[in-house]
């Protein structure tokens, strides 16, 4: 499991997460839903390592780590057995999507890693666009190509940030029918998305997050009958835009 | 006399300021690019005790017209420290230091902006610090800096002009001295022109294509 225990963190002089604490299993998809500037993305860069918090520990399966780091261990942090793709996609422009998806794996004389990373340009429709560079195929191709690099890695904690947004319905499907099977394949996934439809489709566990603290969490009953006062404001206000 | 009766006749003359601007631009842009780049590298890892000095001389210097500050190297530096320098190597130094400073602040520049979400989306794909250097910060680095670099190199051998002005005999000097017997000063200096043209243009244009070809859009539009 990636469990998340007391997550405290402050950015200048804002507290942006208050002694959180998640457990992302393996083989659930957790969606993890709130208002803007809730501290959703903020979660998911502690979780993924990039951002370390103040205080508090993240465990990985059997490996813990605490921060702050008192004892100066520089343990390396567990990538890509936890993995991210990050809302603004970050693809490295000077390579094609093609390249974008197979540098991680390219030192490795796992064969099948080849036949991975081409099974899923294939799937997520990228097979005519992989030799283009990013800013040569649209949002949704840059946005699929990213979330194909982090499939490529096989991690066993995928961190997913707003991955939707500019998808089409189409492949808005597609994506879950895929995620759902790295579920069933035993993957824990962590997902931030605003569309509650998705989130309704996709997850066994629902966390609602807001102002840096967890208000409510449960299985996805919580988006039909929310317990919390905050939390079914939030839907109503959701189901009225939609 | 047409300008090809006097390039005939002074042909000696014009390769050999041909070459002393040769002589001085496989000096001035070395320097300039090995010294400037570490300057800057320095510069971005150590910004308060290398960054912020060598910021502060670039801009004074900037201050200064490279010819100014040739002719002070030549002569009031001379003076007060009691050396006799030979011009060439007075015109190395100045425009060395000149190229030196803008290199480095070129690489500083693009160091210092270097976007770290590339090297994020690298560690999370679980890439080695060496991977990581090589295949992303270096290759991206080398795009954004490669163009540039050229440009400064050109305007860097257009200086070199100004070492005739301290007596060194390169190309523009044998060109006024030829004049100066000949007078047939449209067809020296156009032709000077053209010979500048001719070095100077598939120079910038390469710079150009690299700029097209290579500075992909980092904004991901």
């Amino acid at each position: 499991m990636l469990i998340a225990r007391n997550i405290s963190k402050m950015l200048g002089q804002k507290q942006v997460l208050t002694n959180v604490n998640a457990s992302i299993i393996p083989g659930q998809i957790t969606a993890l839903i709130g208002p803007s500037g809730g501290g959703k993305s903020t979660f998911l860069r502690t979780l993924s390592f990039l951002d370390p918090p103040d205080s508090g520990s993240i465990k990985v399966d059997d490996e813990t780590f605490a921060f702050p780091n008192k004892n100066g261990n520089n343990r390396p942090f567990p990538w890509p057995k936890v993995t991210i793709v990050f809302q603004q996609l970050f693809l490295w422009p000077h390579l094609t999507i093609r390249q974008n998806i197979s540098l991680p794996g390219k030192d490795s004389n796992d064969h099948r890693s080849t036949e991975i990373v081409d099974d899923l340009i294939e799937f997520f429709d990228l097979g005519e666009f992989a030799g283009r560079y990013p800013n040569q195929v649209s949002l949704g191709q840059r946005q699929r190509a990213a979330i194909v690099r982090a499939l490529a890695l096989c991690p066993k904690y995928l961190l997913l940030d707003e991955i939707t947004s500019a998808l089409d319905v189409e492949h808005v499907s597609k994506l879950l029918t895929h995620i759902k099977s790295l579920r069933d394949k035993g993957m824990g996934i962590l997902l931030v998305t605003h569309l509650i439809g998705f989130a309704e489709r996709a997850a066994d566990q629902v966390i609602f997050m807001e102002s840096g603290s967890i208000v409510e969490a449960g299985g996805t009953e919580l988006l039909s009958s929310p317990k919390s006062k905050r939390l079914g404001q939030f839907l109503s206000l959701v189901g009225t835009a939609n | 006399m047409d300008i090809f009766d006097i390039l005939a006749k002074y042909r000696g003359e014009f390769l050999q300021g041909l070459l002393v601007t040769l002589k001085l631009c496989l000096l001035i842009w070395p320097i300039g690019i090995l010294v400037g780049t570490a300057l800057g590298a320095a510069g971005a890892r150590w910004k308060v005790g290398i960054g912020l000095p060598s910021k502060v001389i670039s801009f004074t210097l900037s201050g200064i017209p490279i010819l100014v500050f040739l002719f002070w190297l030549h002569y009031p530096l001379q003076s007060l420290l009691g050396i006799v320098v030979q011009p060439f190597y007075t015109a190395v130094a100045a425009l060395s230091i000149v190229n030196t400073l803008l290199v480095a602040d070129l690489i500083r520049g693009v160091l210092n902006d270097f976007p770290n979400q590339y090297v994020m989306a690298a560690q999370v794909c679980g890439l080695s610090h060496r991977q990581t250097v090589l295949q992303i910060q270096l290759p991206i680095i080398f795009r954004q800096v490669l163009p540039n670099l050229l440009l400064i190199q050109v305007t860097m051998l257009q200086a070199t002009l100004f070492a005739s002005l301290i007596s060194v005999d390169e190309i523009f000097r044998i060109a006024q001295r030829i004049n100066s017997e000949v007078y047939r000063p449209v067809e020296i200096y156009t032709a000077l022109a053209v010979l500048f043209l001719a070095v100077c243009l598939p120079m910038h244009g390469i710079a150009y294509w690299l700029k097209a070809r290579f500075t992909r859009d980092l904004s991901e539009r």
